[in-house]
Order: structure tokens, then C-alpha cells, then sequence
């Protein structure tokens, strides 16, 4: 499958997730609809997981290459996050959210379509390339879900309904979220000195990592002094800023012209 | 990372956040000042031995310093979370700055040389900066380990492993030797080039190189507009390979298919292309053009500068067909390395799979790009760090305490 299939693609994947969200009303009350509501959610998440796997061998190498690449990722990865935290910890309203984030990658996709290419520069055909990418991936799905999780929060705490279990969600998400970014960034350094003679160049991509990477540490030790949880709703929602600068923001500053990252953009 | 629970009776802070975030600003304005007054001079970090004597006795003012003086409120404020905090927000600042402001020459006297905002990672306010949070992590560590106790151990990980590497890391690059061997196909050299101190070095070995091979992706060929300068997507959106047999249709334009496919072929003297051998002539392909009924068969080319053939493109409606070569697939050095002592060894060098010759890791770093796939000449990196294993041990112990962490969050997050 390649990209001329994507726009069906996406338009299946995002009607699934409407359609389950749609059926969630009438599901407090019929069981058999709110099974029916989970199907087609799960549905939507295994359309993509499909094309994105056909799409890998259509390609002949992982599509993880791109900007548009790993926003495909994103919009499989992050409703999963999602329906989890729901299956496990019953908190019903992230996984909303986490679909409105996916339908508004495969937006941002379907508006600027990526070129079908194959072609995978030879610094990237390491063994390094896709636990790095993918660890980074699953990393800013969850700070992802962390920081919607921290907006959510902050609303709660203006409308008097403040929920720690939900607090506690979004902290959690956020601590899972900066192991996997360290880890992220460890295999980058490593790989770096593989491909490229030394572990760490001060490139942009690199810079912002590190940048995002302290946002995070500022988080935890933040928590470590007992900061009143309702300012750490607030510095999750916003830390996630930081990310998306290291995502795609960095191709657009001044510092970009010297980056050896440009393959992504 | 740091826990709640301190394990050592420490001091009562004297002060917080505020005083810490003063302290951290005051510390980034000297470094300014430091740069103003030197005409952004930046820092140089001391050479062999010096770094290593620094670390030592650094490090071990730290340890002395939190065991001898843990009770001072001085002492515990300047191992304590909010000057930490403080200072881990004046890196990232720092960082942004470096991170949005391209590091690049500037001339001399701008405002960019003269703060060194152009070289922020080796300037005096992000030095000293980092001193501090050096300070402030390590005494934080020591207080953490001793006593010792397993409770703390992914602390102790995870601290340690970030003090280890950003220390030697830092006071390791003085010693980093990052130099260019340009080597050419029948011939060996040992000369090779430092390009920050533009310096020839001799390495204690030559590099003699039997081939350079470069695989290429398959050539493809695209509609190209001349008028707006974009490459138009066909109806499949996929850029057409070169294969006998291929069809690409434009809608409403017209469509393209490859009769014949020649990867290494020279024009004769009517300009019909000859097959030659390998790397010695340049990609043709005869192809059918339908541009709406009316039907053509042409030769279309990607040309070679080095070779001096130019590009073969044919017009359809107001666009070309136009050929390209695929992008590097892989380029690599068949070399023998032969040591002052006389000692051999074979090797192939390749991107992403360096070569070790007596302490030097050998990198594939580029070649003539002119010259692309014709290219006799290789270049390759030379790379000498003794530092590394102290900086890797420290990204181990990151690594170890992470797991640590992970494990003790998803435990927590079951409980929660």
C-alpha cells in the first residue's frame, strides 16, 4: 500500500474513531452499543496499524524517516495510550483527546503529502535506526498524552473539580515519558558516534533533545520538592511545546542551515 | 530525579528558589563579562594532564566539601533541589539561545562574537553554569551515597552516570582528535588534517585504498515544470523508477513508458548511446511518449559533469521528462592499513561501520561529490577519544538507573 491509498486510509480511520466516540451516548446504557463503540475506536488504530505496516513493505525501509512519517506513527500510537489508561485506570475522557491528536496528524498529513521515497540516506542504515526513533516515538506519544492530560487538569481546577487520580495520571505518563526520552536520546548519542565520529555535536536536533530532555528533569524535580500539583498541570501542558520545537519546529529556526538532521524535514 | 526522603541530617536551606535563580543569572552575567572582556574568547578547556588533575581535584573537593561541611546551610543550599532546579533552567536557557542562534562565524565585534552567542557551548557563562550544576549535582550524589544504602541506588545511578559523562565529556574534548584522511584509489597516505587548528598531523599509519565503490538507488525520471520549477506527481503520486517496461501517466498531459534501460552507455558520434562498462558511461533509457495520442520514441539521460555528457530531457505539452540518478545507497573503502611497525590488516570502511587501527577509529566520511559514482577519491575521519569509556560508562549508568526508575514508576503507577 503507499500513499495514494492514504487519504482513504485516513478518512476510514478517522470515521471509525467518530463513529465510536458517537456511540459512546447510547452506550451508558446499552452494553451491546458500547461494545459496538469500542470496536470501531480499536478499528480506527488498526486500519492505520495496517497501512503503516504495508506501507513499510511498499517502502523497503521503516517509515520513519520523515516529518509526515512519524506523524503516522503518532496518530497509530497515541489513541492506544488512550484506550489503556482507560482499560486500566478507568478514566474515560484522555482517550478523546489522544483521537482528536490523531485525526489532526492525519490532517496535517492528508494538507501536505509526503513524496513516496524509498531512498534511505546511508547514515540512517544502522541497527541503531529504529529502536532509536521508535523509543523517541513512544516517548512524545506519552508526554503527549501527559500534557493533554495536563490541560485537561488545569480545566478541572478552574471548574472546582479537581481529580488527583487524574493528576496522578498525568504525572505518570509524564515519568514513563522522560525514561523513554532519555533512553531516546542515549541511543542517539551512541549511534551518532557510530555514524558520525562523535557521540554529541551540539547539532540543533541535538541542542533541542537536550532542551526537551531538561524540561522533563525540571519536571521531576519540581515533584521531588512537593510543588502544588495544580502549577505542574501547567508546566506539563506547556512543556510539550518544547518537544514540538525538537519535532519540527527546529527545521524552521536560523540554527537549521548547519544541521546534519535535514533528512527529517 | 532527586528523592524526598534525605537520608543524611543536612542544614536548614537558608534560601530557595529565589535566591538560587539570582545566583544563577549573577553566575551567567560574569560569564558575559568574562566574554565582553576578552572579546568573546570563549573557554579553553586545559589539555592532558591538566583535565585529568582538574577532575581530580574537583572531584574531590566535592566529596570532601559534602562530608566535611554536609551541615553548613551554605553547603546544603548548594547541593539542595531549588539551586539545582535554578540551574538546570540556566542550561536549557543557554541551550535555547545556542539551539535558535546559528553557531557559525560571525565577524569580528558583532554582538554575537562579542557575547560568544555564536559559540555558546564553549563560552564562559555556560562553563560556569555548568561548574556549578557540577557542584551541586555532586554534592547532591555523595550525600546520597553515603551512607550507603540499595534504596538509593538508581539515585545514585542515574546522578552519577549524568556527573560522570557531562564532567569527562566536557573536559575530555581538549584531548578529542576529529582529522580528514583524503586518500586516493592505487595510492596510501598517512597525511591527514585538522580542520579547526588547520594543522597536518602524520598518523602512525598509512591508509592505501584498493577501491571505492559507491551503489546508487535506482535512477528515476519525473515531469519536470520549468515554469514554476517543481517536479509534477504523476497519477501513482510515485516517483517512477527506471525499469524496462515502467509506465507513469499525468493526468490530462500525458504518459511515459520505458522501452529500454542502459546504466552505463556513451553517446556515439550521432549520439546514440553505446553500452560501456561499469562506472565508465552514464544512464540512458529510450522511452515512448503518448502525449494524448500523438506518440514519440526518444532517448532521455542523466547526464555526468565529470564524464563532460550532457543531460538528455525531451518536451511533453509545457514540461520536460527529465532523468535522475538515485541518491547514495551506500559508498565504501576497500582499504589496507599498514602501521609504521610494518603490520597490515584489511579492512573495508562504510558508513556507520568504523574500523579501529591502534587507538584510531576510522570513519567512511565522504568522497568527490563531483565525481559522484566516477569517484576515486575517498575521504576518511580519523578519530581519536580517550575519554570515551569514562563518558560511556556514564551513559550506562543513566541507562541502569532509568531502568530503575521505569520499573519503580510502572510499579507505582499500578498502586496508584
Amino acid at each position: 500500500m503507499t500513499l495514494v491509498d492514504f487519504p482513504a486510509i485516513a478518512f476510514a480511520a478517522v470515521s471509525c474513531w467518530v463513529a465510536g466516540s458517537l456511540l459512546q451516548i447510547p452506550a451508558r446504557s446499552n452494553k451491546a452499543l458500547g461494545t459496538l463503540s469500542w470496536v470501531f475506536m480499536i478499528a480506527g488504530t488498526g486500519v492505520l496499524t495496517w497501512f503503516l505496516t504495508s506501507y513499510w513493505i511498499a517502502l523497503e525501509r521503516p517509515p520513519l524517516r520523515t516529518l509526515g512519517e512519524t506523524r503516522l506513527w503518532y496518530a497509530t500510537l497515541i489513541p492506544v495510550v488512550g484506550f489503556i489508561v482507560e482499560y486500566r485506570y478507568k478514566i474515560v475522557w484522555l482517550k478523546y483527546y489522544c483521537m482528536g491528536l490523531a485525526a489532526m496528524f492525519l490532517g496535517i498529513n492528508y494538507m501536505h503529502p509526503d513524496v513516496f521515497e524509498k531512498a534511505l540516506m546511508p547514515a540512517l542504515q544502522s541497527p541503531w535506526f529504529v529502536p532509536h526513533v521508535v523509543v523517541y516515538l513512544v516517548a512524545y506519544v506519552m508526554l503527549a498524552a501527559s500534557c493533554v492530560a495536563g490541560w485537561h487538569n488545569v480545566i478541572l481546577g478552574f471548574r472546582n473539580k479537581r481529580s488527583s487520580k487524574s493528576e496522578s495520571m498525568s504525572h505518570y505518563l509524564a515519568l514513563l515519558g522522560f525514561v523513554l526520552l532519555t533512553f531516546g536520546l542515549i541511543f542517539g548519542a551512541l549511534w551518532a558516534k557510530e555514524a558520525w565520529g562523535h557521540y554529541w555535536t551540539w547539532d540543533p536536533k541535538e541542542t533541542w533533545a537536550f532542551i526537551s530532555w531538561l524540561a522533563y528533569l525540571g519536571y521531576l524535580h519540581l515533584v521531588a520538592r512537593k510543588t502544588d500539583s495544580r502549577k505542574l498541570q501547567w508546566y506539563l501542558g506547556l512543556s510539550f511545546f518544547v518537544l514540538l520545537v525538537c519535532w519540527f519546529g527546529v527545521n524552521y529556526l536560523p540554527s537549521a542551515q548547519n544541521s546534519v538532521h535535514t533528512y527529517s524535514g | 530525579m532527586a528523592g524526598s526522603n534525605k537520608t543524611v541530617k543536612t542544614g536548614a536551606a537558608p534560601a530557595g528558589f529565589r535566591e538560587a535563580a539570582l545566583f544563577t543569572l549573577v553566575t551567567i552575567l560574569f560569564g558575559c563579562g568574562i566574554e565582553i572582556l576578552t572579546s568573546g574568547g570563549g573557554i579553553d578547556v586545559p589539555g592532558w594532564p591538566f583535565n585529568l588533575i582538574f577532575l581530580l581535584l574537583f572531584g574531590g573537593s566535592i566529596v570532601a566539601v559534602a562530608l566535611l561541611f554536609r551541615e553548613r546551610p551554605m553547603v546544603s543550599w548548594l547541593g539542595g533541589i531549588p539551586l539545582g532546579l535554578s540551574l538546570i533552567i540556566g542550561i536549557a536557557l543557554l541551550s535555547l539561545v545556542g539551539g535558535v542562534l546559528p553557531q557559525e562565524e560571525y565577524p569580528a565585534g558583532s554582538i554575537m562574537t562579542v557575547l560568544r552567542l555564536n559559540g555558546m557551548f564553549s563560552s564562559w557563562p555556560f562553563a560556569l553554569v555548568t561548574l556549578i550544576f557540577l557542584i551541586n549535582l555532586g554534592l547532591s550524589l555523595v550525600w546520597k551515597t553515603i551512607p550507603f544504602r540499595a534504596a538509593n541506588l538508581q539515585f545514585m545511578l542515574f546522578h552519577g552516570g549524568f556527573w560522570l559523562a557531562l564532567s569527562c565529556g566536557l573536559l575530555g574534548n581538549s584531548q578529542l582528535e576529529r582529522l580528514v584522511v583524503p586518500i586516493y584509489e592505487g595510492k596510501a597516505s598517512n597525511v591527514a588534517y585538522d580542520n579547526k587548528t588547520e594543522k597536518v598531523i602524520h598518523l602512525p599509519f598509512a591508509i592505501f585504498l584498493k577501491d571505492f565503490q559507491i551503489d546508487e538507488y535506482v535512477a528515476q525520471f519525473a515531469l519536470y515544470d520549468p515554469q514554476h520549477d517543481v517536479v509534477i506527481e504523476p497519477k501513482s503520486k510515485l516517483m517512477p523508477e527506471l525499469h524496462k517496461g515502467v509506465k507513469a501517466e499525468w493526468e490530462g498531459i500525458g504518459s511515459v513508458t520505458v522501452l529500454d534501460y542502459l546504466p552505463d552507455a556513451l553517446p556515439d558520434a550521432k549520439g546514440m548511446p553505446v553500452p560501456v562498462g561499469d562506472k565508465k558511461g552514464v544512464r540512458f533509457a529510450k522511452v515512448r511518449i503518448d502525449e494524448n495520442g500523438k506518440i514519440s520514441e526518444t532517448w532521455i539521460s542523466s547526464g555526468s559533469e565529470a564524464l563532460q555528457i550532457k543531460p538528455l530531457f525531451v518536451p511533453m505539452g509545457g514540461y520536460y521528462i527529465v532523468m535522475a540518478d538515485g541518491p547514495p545507497k551506500a559508498f565504501r573503502s576497500n582499504v589496507m592499513l599498514i602501521g609504521d611497525g610494518g603490520e597490515r590488516k584489511v579492512a573495508r570502511l562504510e558508513v556507520n561501520k568504523p574500523v579501529d587501527m591502534q587507538g584510531w577509529m576510522l570513519y567512511q566520511m565522504g568522497y568527490d561529490e563531483k565525481a559522484g559514482r566516477y569517484s576515486t577519491m575517498s575521504l576518511v575521519e580519523a578519530v581519536r577519544d580517550p575519554w570515551l569509556p569514562a563518558v560511556y560508562l556514564g551513559f550506562f549508568m543513566i541507562m541502569a538507573g532509568n531502568v530503575l526508575y521505569f520499573w519503580k514508576g510502572v510499579k507505582k503507577m499500578e498502586e496508584a
